[in-house]
């Protein structure tokens, strides 16, 4: 027994330890691509030891912005500093009713936690369900909305700065945010919006902070299923590290969900590309929802075949 | 003991392989995770789209009956960045696909490793 456990830890560790190799010689193949189009980002093992790379731009955020290759785990099973999985990245099969035992439990109020308990994700984490019977918004392509858009499968993100706007475009699933910073005062009581209400201003010469509010509480925060009320406030930070890097930082303040604020991104780190480089498309589409959910999804979930 | 030895390792590989893919959005609880099987059969459809890509496959089960399986990969994007595209499976390929299926025993799968088509070995960037 103890030489099939050491066996088995040696095989785990070999494992780990060949992943990078296998993700960087996934990217040596795509180093191949000839084209422009569709670019692909490079894998996260292309950026271990890199050097700085210069002092970045003053007041500026713009280009073409990559997860490095986070894009397979970001989120998938919540938001990327709370996953809804137990200690040691378990539990991602699902089945149960709340987050008890969870590696990085949140503050939920109890009208969090019911509201928790409604909302019935498809992603892997411990609540996870048959896609079937999922409530998840994003499964009936409904707008994923903010801070669910960037806190799922963030991938690869384009910042654009006008004199009065920093505009961000996700091509996943076709989002983009407006975030003014003309001075503007976030409104008073707005009518709710799928990507909310934002204002951003500069803190210092490499720190952009920004502020959402009239969020659709339709949405879900994550794809965990984490719950929002109207009441949400996210605040981001766009940091500057230098001319390639730059870290994000987001916080979650929802009193009527959560007894205190709590960081759905602590500093992830995001690359800047190419000037030439193609995002690939990603839509949801209605209708290849339903033909999927048709061939595959219902019929997965479906009751045992007799 | 040897035995037993080699399966675990055979499943610890298998789950750590598995790992990468697990962080997908659609179903993943659908699947039987301790089981794979080779398919062998004919391309019948392949749907390159979203949410996830699909290749429908006619195989003949133990009795010798023609059943149809779905066998789905991940989103166009992902499959992309892996080598794959809208040509990688055509109609009337032959074809061998390592399959995870799902757990309720409908003829429904997940690509879950080695690919033959036509004879030949699909080279897989990872998977």
């Amino acid at each position: 027994m103890s030489t099939r456990l050491k066996v088995s830890m040696v095989a785990l560790i070999a494992g780990l330890t060949l992943s990078p190799v296998l993700r960087a010689q996934t990217a040596a193949g795509d180093g191949a691509k000839k084209d422009k189009w569709n670019s692909v980002p490079p894998p996260r093992t292309s950026y271990v030891g890199k050097k700085p790379s210069g002092p970045a731009p003053r007041r500026d955020l713009s280009g073409t912005w990559d997860a490095a290759g986070m894009q397979e785990a970001l989120g998938t099973s919540g938001a990327l500093e709370h996953p809804a999985l137990f200690p040691n990245r378990k539990g991602s099969e699902g089945g149960r009713p709340d987050e008890t035992g969870i590696e990085h439990p949140l503050p939920y109020t109890p009208l969090g936690l019911e509201a928790l308990k409604a909302n019935k994700p498809s992603g892997p984490g411990v609540r996870q369900v048959h896609a079937a019977l999922a409530n998840d918004p994003a499964d009936k392509c409904d707008p994923l909305g903010f801070p669910y858009m960037e806190l799922w499968e963030f991938r690869t993100v384009k910042l654009i700065q006008t004199a009065n706007q920093v505009i961000l475009i996700s091509p996943f699933y076709g989002n983009y945010r407006i975030i003014w910073t003309d001075g503007r005062e976030l409104p008073a009581d707005p009518d709710p919006r799928w990507n909310g209400y934002s204002v951003g201003k500069w803190t210092d010469d490499y720190t952009f902070v920004v502020e959402t509010i009239g969020l659709n509480p339709k949405s879900w925060i994550d794809h965990a299923g984490r719950p929002h009320s109207d009441q949400l406030k996210v605040t981001e930070e766009f940091h500057r590290v230098d001319r390639d890097t730059m870290e994000l930082t987001m916080t979650i303040n929802d009193p009527k969900m959560y007894t205190q604020p709590w960081k759905a991104l602590d500093k992830l780190t995001v690359h800047l590309q190419p000037a030439d480089f193609d995002i690939p498309e990603l839509l949801c589409s209605p209708t290849e929802m339903a033909e999927y959910n048709d061939q595959i999804g219902s019929g997965a979930a479906g009751e045992k075949k007799k | 003991m040897r035995n037993a030895v080699r399966v675990t390792l055979l499943m610890i590989v298998g789950l750590f392989a598995l790992s990468l893919s697990l962080f997908a959005h659609h179903g993943a609880a659908s699947y039987d995770t301790s089981k794979t099987i080779t398919l062998k059969g004919t391309v019948a459809d392949y749907v390159w789209a979203n949410p996830h890509v699909f290749v429908k496959v006619d195989a003949k089960d133990e009795s010798g009956n023609m059943v149809r399986w779905n066998i789905e990969a991940w989103n166009p994007v992902t499959q992309a960045n892996r080598g794959w595209s809208k040509n990688t499976f055509k109609l009337g390929d032959e074809v061998e696909i390592e399959t995870r299926p799902v757990k309720n025993g409908q003829p429904i799968g997940q690509f879950a490793g080695r690919i033959m088509i036509n004879g030949k070995q699909f080279k897989l960037h990872n998977d």
